[in-house]
């Protein structure tokens, strides 16, 4: 069974980018959110094995919609892909539950190195 | 670099444009407002945004405008009191780097400017405390852990790869997992400590676990960015509080379980992208998908070929016998009301709301203002009113145009509205509203208003009218002589707006838009300029006339009247105007051949003639033949053709073949009518 993975950034460009990814490591994409309320929404319904998550977008920050995500379940795989810069708001997503972080400029072989640890394989 | 991403560099393109051109309207608000906190939270975002994309790419001179910028903005965010003047222009010095960055990506060597504006922003930012540091939460007062004694002390240590990025945040992750796994005595360098490091750090720890030590190395090995792990059982008979050096005073490292996981408060950053009181679901628009503008063009041009088939089965079935001609009639006008109703919806999509086109001017119009050392503040209404996109593009300079007119010679300068009893801070209103079918966009200011004396002498000067026509002019009426070709309401020719300020050129790309451009001015008060547009122009009714053996369209709105007419019986061939009488009047006539430089393939005697209004002055252009009425969809011309004067776009028939469509007001200008003809033009709206 393929990994099934949420993409949640409010860039297209980034969305875009990250699915390539996934998509050529075996990965499907099950769905891509573009602000935290919809990551949310999304993540209850899809249930997702990994969440991709931005930092700084509209409507909830990814941290709010981690902290969420996590309540729902607390097994929840949540992965960070912040900025340079934000190491803080990184550390504060992890305190709000998040499993790993990605820092941009990222290449596809580090996304799927964090990935593929934080998923145990 | 991947090379996925450069597949998307178009997306990134067009993503950070359109952060950069809003980001733009938004830092104009910071000086017009108190700036509000979903303000600051809206231009970090957006400024973070082009940040990560362009990082993604290694657009690294992108990266390092937007990252100063950056941090530049969260300061001033948690600055308290007014923001200065110097400090926006910053922001706006960084915006428009970016644009230049992003218009001309391929070049690859280091602009000097770049690194200077890099480090007056960084220079900027460093002037004001960092909210970071200051809003973060007030450390709990230290508490020491302590251990059951017989438990196992495990010495661990931890080698972070090199290129760890934050290893403020790996050591975060790698301090959790060991506090999965028993209390954690000590941690150096504690995670704050490490943050803004780069990689390749050391962190020392010390673990009272029962979990053996392979169990440790195991999990800590299992992290990313982790790069070697020891773990050894400490020597027992070491005390906890007296062990290796420990930086004073003590750091806490175990906080009370759950505090440090949940309910923490939040850097102001953040918590203020999160608008507690509203549900956050009821503010998410519509969902929409980003549609390449050139796939709607391609997708109109194709239901405008879809109808143009179907004219011509229609045309096929009237050969038919009639009784098949009656079956397929029926069809063909379904398939005809399908087809037009597609196109319509084609248009629709393609509507862009009128924001696209003022999202800009708040900031030209700052720029403006300091220029022109005056105080403009600028009031947009009716900004998600919608337009074709075609008459969008089309109205960028006119409207651009129009308000550097207005800022320059509408407005006056603070001490001079003083004077006159105003606020000194001059208005300018741009308005777009829906009437029925067009959309009415409005320029106005409260400024000195025109002087219609002035402009009547102007008209006299440049011959554009006799000094009787000009005396019988209304006020209102000689408003509208700006419009004509080199006719101003001031002398001086500035900077700005130059000379003349090319208000003829407004009237004509509005007319060509099948629009129309007109003024209401109140000495003193100010000056509204009224432009008339249709919803969308690529619908037009069309007379067909051929000329030198092509054919024309004429836009049916225009034409008064056809009539026959034969001049050559009046008096010789090779005519260039003479006169006709049409409804009781004298209609000056032209011949559009002439007029075209085409050779006109009529044999002498009676020549079909359109007669035209513009402006409420009439004329009539000879053509060889009437070929008839057609139903068409208008596309812009294309350079050199663009060029041409008489001429205002292009449209394919139903026989495929193109079909080049004239402009009235145009044809007007090449008779010379402005210039011989004494009506006056009518007085349109009062002030």
């Amino acid at each position: 069974m393929p990994k099934r993975v949420l993409i949640v950034d409010d860039a297209l460009f980034m969305r875009n980018t990250l699915r390539d990814i996934f998509s050529s490591a075996g990965f499907t994409v099950a769905g891509e959110a573009d602000d935290g309320v919809q990551a949310v929404n999304l993540f209850r319904e899809l249930k997702p094995d990994l969440v991709t998550m931005d930092i700084v977008m509209p409507y909830k920050s990814g941290i709010d919609a981690t902290r969420e995500i996590v309540q729902l379940d607390p097994s929840a795989v949540v992965v960070m892909c912040s900025a340079l810069g934000q190491e803080s708001l990184v550390m504060e997503a992890i305190e709000a539950g998040a499993t790993d972080f990605i820092v941009k400029p990222f290449r596809g072989e580090d996304v799927l190195a964090v990935v593929k640890k934080v998923l145990g394989e | 670099m991947p090379s996925t991403s450069h597949k998307y560099l178009t997306l990134f393109v067009a993503e950070a444009s359109e952060h950069l051109a809003t980001l733009q309207s938004e830092l104009v608000r910071l000086e017009q407002e108190p700036p509000a906190a979903p303000l600051w939270d809206a231009i970090f975002r957006r400024m973070h945004s082009v940040k990560g994309s362009a990082a993604t790419l290694g657009f690294t001179r992108i990266v390092d405008i937007a990252h100063a910028a950056e941090n530049l903005i969260a300061r001033l965010k948690g600055k308290e009191g007014k923001i200065e003047r110097a400090e926006v222009d910053l922001l706006f010095a960084a915006t428009d780097a970016l644009v230049k960055e992003i218009v001309k990506l391929d070049k690859k060597e280091e602009d000097e400017s770049t690194i200077t504006l890099v480090d007056r922003l960084a220079k900027a930012a460093q002037a004001l405390p960092d909210p970071a540091l200051s809003a973060r939460p007030v450390p709990p007062p230290p508490v020491m852990p302590t251990a059951d004694p017989s438990l196992p002390r495990l010495d661990v240590s931890v080698v972070l790869s090199k290129t760890c990025a934050a290893p403020g945040a790996r050591a975060l992750i790698v301090q959790r997992k060991l506090k999965a796994m028993g209390t954690l005595l000590e941690m150096e360098p504690t995670p704050a400590q490490l943050m803004q490091q780069k990689g390749g750090a050391r962190i020392a720890a010390l673990l009272a676990t029962l979990t053996a030590t392979d169990e440790v190395r195991e999990a800590l090995v299992a992290l990313p960015e982790v790069e070697q792990v020891e773990v050894r059982i400490a020597p027992a008979a070491r005390p906890v509080e007296e062990g290796r050096p420990l930086p004073p005073p003590p750091v806490p490292i175990v906080s009370p379980p759950q505090a440090s996981m949940r309910g923490q408060a939040t850097p102001p950053l953040v918590r203020g992208l999160t608008p507690p009181p509203v549900d956050a679901d009821e503010l998410r628009p519509e969902p929409t998908v980003r549609v390449r503008a050139e796939a709607l063009d391609q997708l109109l041009d194709q239901a405008a070929d879809v109808m143009h088939g179907i004219a011509r089965l229609r045309e096929a079935a009237k050969r038919l016998p009639e009784h098949v001609a009656a079956r397929l009639d029926g069809d063909i006008d379904r398939l005809r009301r399908t087809a037009r109703e597609l196109h319509g919806r084609v248009m629709s999509a393609r509507l862009t709301p009128f924001s696209s086109l003022t999202e800009r001017l708040p900031r030209a119009v700052r720029d403006l203002a300091h220029r022109l050392e005056k105080t403009i503040e600028l009031d947009v209404q009716g900004a998600d009113v919608e337009l074709d996109r075609t008459v969008i593009e089309a109205l960028g300079d006119p409207l651009s145009h129009l308000v550097r007119n207005a800022a320059d010679h509408g407005l006056e300068d603070p001490q001079t509205r003083e004077r006159a009893g105003k606020p000194p801070r001059g208005k300018l209103t741009l308005t777009a509203r829906r009437e029925r079918d067009k959309v009415i966009v409005e320029v106005q200011d409260d400024g000195r208003g025109m002087d219609a004396a002035a402009l009547r002498r102007k008209a006299v000067k440049s011959a554009a009218m006799t000094q009787e026509a000009a005396d019988a002019l209304s006020d209102d009426a000689a408003y509208e002589l700006a419009f004509l070709p080199g006719v101003s309401t001031r002398d001086d020719a500035t900077e700005v707006s130059g000379r003349g300020v090319g208000l003829d050129a407004v009237q004509r790309k509005v007319e060509s838009l099948g629009g129309k451009a007109s003024i209401r001015s109140v000495p003193g008060k100010g000056t509204t300029f009224v432009l008339e547009l249709p919803l969308s122009v690529s619908m037009a009714n069309l007379l067909l006339v051929q000329v030198g053996g092509e054919l024309y369209g004429v836009p049916l709105h225009r034409v008064l009247l056809t009539t026959e007419y034969d001049l050559s019986a009046r008096g010789g061939e090779g005519f260039d105007a003479r006169s006709l009488v049409v409804m009781g009047e004298l209609v000056r006539a032209y011949g559009l051949a002439k007029l075209f430089g085409l050779p006109s393939l009529a044999p002498p005697g009676p020549r079909p003639f359109v007669v035209m209004e513009v402006d409420g002055l009439r004329f009539a252009v000879s053509v060889d033949r009437l070929v008839g009425q057609e139903e068409a969809v208008l596309k812009p011309l294309f350079p050199p053709l663009d060029r041409v004067r008489g001429l205002s776009g292009i449209t394919v028939l139903g026989n495929g073949r193109p079909l080049l469509v004239l402009d009235p007001r145009g044809l007007a200008e090449l008779c010379g009518i402005h210039e011989t003809s004494k009506p006056a033009p009518a007085a349109k709206g009062a002030a």
